[in-house]
């Protein structure tokens, strides 16, 4: 690990002020610490927040509010976010280990980093750890690797479960910079790689997630989230959905599809959405939207089966959301 | 004239003023003709963690103080006539050299002398005091060795049959020796098992390194060092996390338990006994962090009784290569009163 200072801060300000081009935050350490001594990630200076006020889950103006130190076990279990937002629970609860979840938090879990194997390992060809110098996945082993939102620099997937399902729920992030206070709609988050993959998100390096607003849509509480992987738990996604819809009177109202493991950010799957709204739920139905979700999708050699993965994935999800519905009013059902 | 040190008996005094302030550890009293730190340090220091005992060496060089995470100090350089009286008192004398182990009250624990010199060296010769140790200190018929194995894997070694030195004690030797040489070195206080240690650290240092590395806590593994495993779940604040991803300096003002926390004097905490009894293990290596996983997660759950499958969930953070996956559901599901 290089070497760095390291900076406790007691307040949001101290912790703004502290912040800088060469500098992170620390919260629960999960991504940086790890990255840190991979060498992938090498500040000069840490900015430790883990002791600040920010960790309270709470009504907000508009729904839930959830602080960005609360941990992910934290808002998993919490029974407001079961009832109202399950999506939110169970892509937490399917992420990492307890252990981690019990240390990891809301804010740094949507700035984790990818888990590409060219990325960590600190010597491969990789535009996003070292611009400019190619990108090793291309012609090597890209099995794990996005198959949507990819460009001829990076086909890196996102790794977070949350932030799928933070998608799902139009979730508003509250960011705290040194001149002003502003906000960020989830889909605004996310950058595509293009041809700077090092740049994966629109928060600045001295502004601070300071919570995270979960609106009270119509569809928020009928949602689900569905995860596939190589194992059945501690494992990243081969490719995950988050789906909420409303149902009325025989219909689908307004919905949200969004993916996970499968695009180089959380991806929203808004095709797929169109197709579903103001239909009557039919197996047609979900087989088309399922198939638009996955429109654009350019796979390679390794990572071909994900798209059929994926399609099968927003499927099941979609179905067990009905499936629930028919069992009586479904929402807040696992 | 010289007469033999029994054991079983009070250790002579070594009369040395510099000394007193550590009376209270365990010690290891070798006699040696000349002997230079350095020489073995990196072993000497994984046998005296091993004892969780403080070395002091006698010899011709001068009187060496040197505990597991200090180091080496010369406490006294005696004359050729002191140090035969030194010896003397042991029943060392001439080109003789030995080792004694002495207990936290002063009792003669283990004695090896050798008239021609130690063969190997001192490292060697306290890793055989050790040894001697272990075969020697499970009271007949209550373990077998297996036994007596698993129980010092599951309690972290070393208390088993020495108690380590008094916290003052420790915290007074544990004067930031190594770190102070650090141009960036962080003081910081650690709650460790019940026991606030003040020391410098590298900011760079894990919460795993540091407690095995300079709080001589070994009993929690490291498995990847990267949060993969699970080897090296602490509880912070009562709630189970990875030592090897959280900084030495994140972990100040929480209450850290390791494996070594668990038991209640000799007394081995419920989780632990059911490891035992349930052979909830094959290599060990894994089971530290079995183990405090395993109590993080039956308080996170509360009155809840577990099912097997929520166990397995419950457990899904701490991998075992050997595989010993159903023994440590088995023995989980054993450990809370109530169950079969
Ligand atoms: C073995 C392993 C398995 C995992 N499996 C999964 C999985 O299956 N699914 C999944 O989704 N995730 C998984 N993760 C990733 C894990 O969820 C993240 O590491 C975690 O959420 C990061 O949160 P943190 O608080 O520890 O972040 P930190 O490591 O503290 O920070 C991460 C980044 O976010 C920045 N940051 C943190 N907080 C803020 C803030 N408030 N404002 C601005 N910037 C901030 C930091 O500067 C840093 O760059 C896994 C991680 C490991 C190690
Ligand atoms: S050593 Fe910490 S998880 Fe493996
Ligand atoms: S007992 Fe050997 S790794 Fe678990």
């Amino acid at each position: 690990m290089q070497p760095f200072t390291y900076v406790r801060a007691r307040t949001v300000d101290e912790a703004v002020a502290a912040a800088g081009s060469d500098t992170r935050f620390v919260a629960g350490g999960t991504t940086l610490v790890d990255l840190m001594r991979l060498e992938v990630m090498t500040p000069r200076t840490i900015v430790d927040i883990s002791g600040l006020p920010l960790d309270a889950i709470e009504e907000g103006p508009t729904g839930l509010r959830v602080g960005a130190l609360a941990r992910n076990s934290a808002v998993a279990r919490d029974p407001r976010v079961r009832a109202r937002y399950p999506v939110l629970a169970q892509a937490l609860e399917s992420g990492a280990s307890p252990q981690l979840r019990n240390m990891a938090t809301v804010g740094g879990n949507l700035l984790q980093r990818t888990r590409c194997s060219y990325f960590r390992d600190g010597v491969s060809a990789c535009n996003k750890r070292a611009p400019g110098t190619g990108c090793a996945a291309f012609d090597g082993y890209h099995r794990m690797h996005a198959v949507l939102g990819g460009s001829e620099h990076c086909i890196a997937a996102h790794p977070s479960d949350m932030a799928v399902a933070l998608l799902a729920l139009d979730a508003i992030v509250h960011v705290r910079g040194p001149l002003a206070t502003r906000t960020v709609p989830i889909a605004d988050l996310f950058l595509l790689p293009k041809d700077t993959p090092h740049v994966e998100h629109t928060i600045g390096a001295n502004e601070l997630i300071v919570h995270v607003d979960l609106p009270a849509t119509p569809f928020a509480a009928h949602s689900r989230y569905v995860k596939v992987r190589d194992r059945s738990e501690f494992a990243f996604a081969l490719a995950s959905a988050a789906v909420a819809f409303e149902l009325r009177s025989g219909r689908v109202g307004e919905a949200r599809i969004a993916l996970g493991g499968v695009g180089t950010r959380p991806w929203r799957a808004r095709e797929a959405e169109a197709v579903l709204a103001g239909q009557p739920p039919s197996p047609e139905l979900v087989k088309k939207a399922s198939a638009a979700a996955l429109e654009g999708a350019r796979p390679r050699k390794d990572n071909a089966f994900k798209v059929e993965l994926a399609r099968r994935t927003v499927a099941r999800a979609f179905e067990e959301l009905l499936v629930a519905q028919d069992a009586k009013d479904g929402g807040g059902a696992r | 004239m010289t007469h033999a040190v029994a054991v079983g008996a009070r250790a002579p005094d070594l009369a040395l003023p510099a000394l007193v302030e550590t009376a209270d550890c365990p010690r290891v009293i070798a006699f040696v003709h000349r002997w230079h730190p350095g020489a073995d340090g990196a072993a000497l220091r994984a046998e005296l963690r091993g004892l969780g005992a403080e070395l002091v060496v006698v010899s011709g060089t001068g009187v060496w103080a040197f505990g597991p995470d200090d180091h080496a100090e010369r406490v006294a350089l005696l004359s050729p006539r002191q140090l035969a009286t030194v010896g003397a008192r042991f029943g060392v004398s001439g080109r003789g050299e030995a080792v004694f182990v002495v207990d936290e009250h002063g009792l003669v624990r283990i004695a090896h002398r050798s008239d021609a010199g130690l063969a190997g060296g001192l490292a060697d010769a306290i890793a055989a005091a050790a040894q001697a140790m272990l075969a020697d200190s499970a009271p007949a018929g209550m373990l077998d060795r297996r036994e007596w194995n698993l129980a010092a894997l599951v309690s972290g070694f070393a208390f088993v049959f020495l108690t380590g030195c008094k916290p003052r004690d420790r915290a007074q030797r544990e004067a930031p020796v190594e770190a102070a040489a650090l141009p960036e070195g962080l003081a910081i206080e650690l709650d460790v098992n019940g026991k606030v240690r003040a020391l410098r650290v590298d900011p760079r240092a894990s919460l795993l390194d540091t407690l095995r590395e300079r709080l001589g806590l070994t009993g929690t593994k490291k498995g990847c060092d990267m949060g993969q495993c699970g080897a090296c779940t602490v509880l912070l604040d009562g709630e189970r996390m990875l030592s090897c991803l959280t900084l030495a300096a994140m972990a100040q003002g929480k209450k850290i338990v390791t494996i070594e926390g668990l038991a209640q004097g000799d007394e081995l905490h419920p989780m632990q006994r059911a490891f035992v009894e349930r052979d909830g293990l094959q290599c060990g290596y894994c089971t530290p962090g079995q183990i405090m996983s395993a109590v993080g997660m039956l308080a996170e759950a509360g009155d809840r009784q577990l099912t097997d499958a929520e166990v397995r969930h419950g457990m899904s953070g701490n991998l075992c290569r050997c595989g010993a996956y159903p023994n440590i559901v088995a023995a989980i599901q054993s450990s809370r009163p109530g169950r079969p």
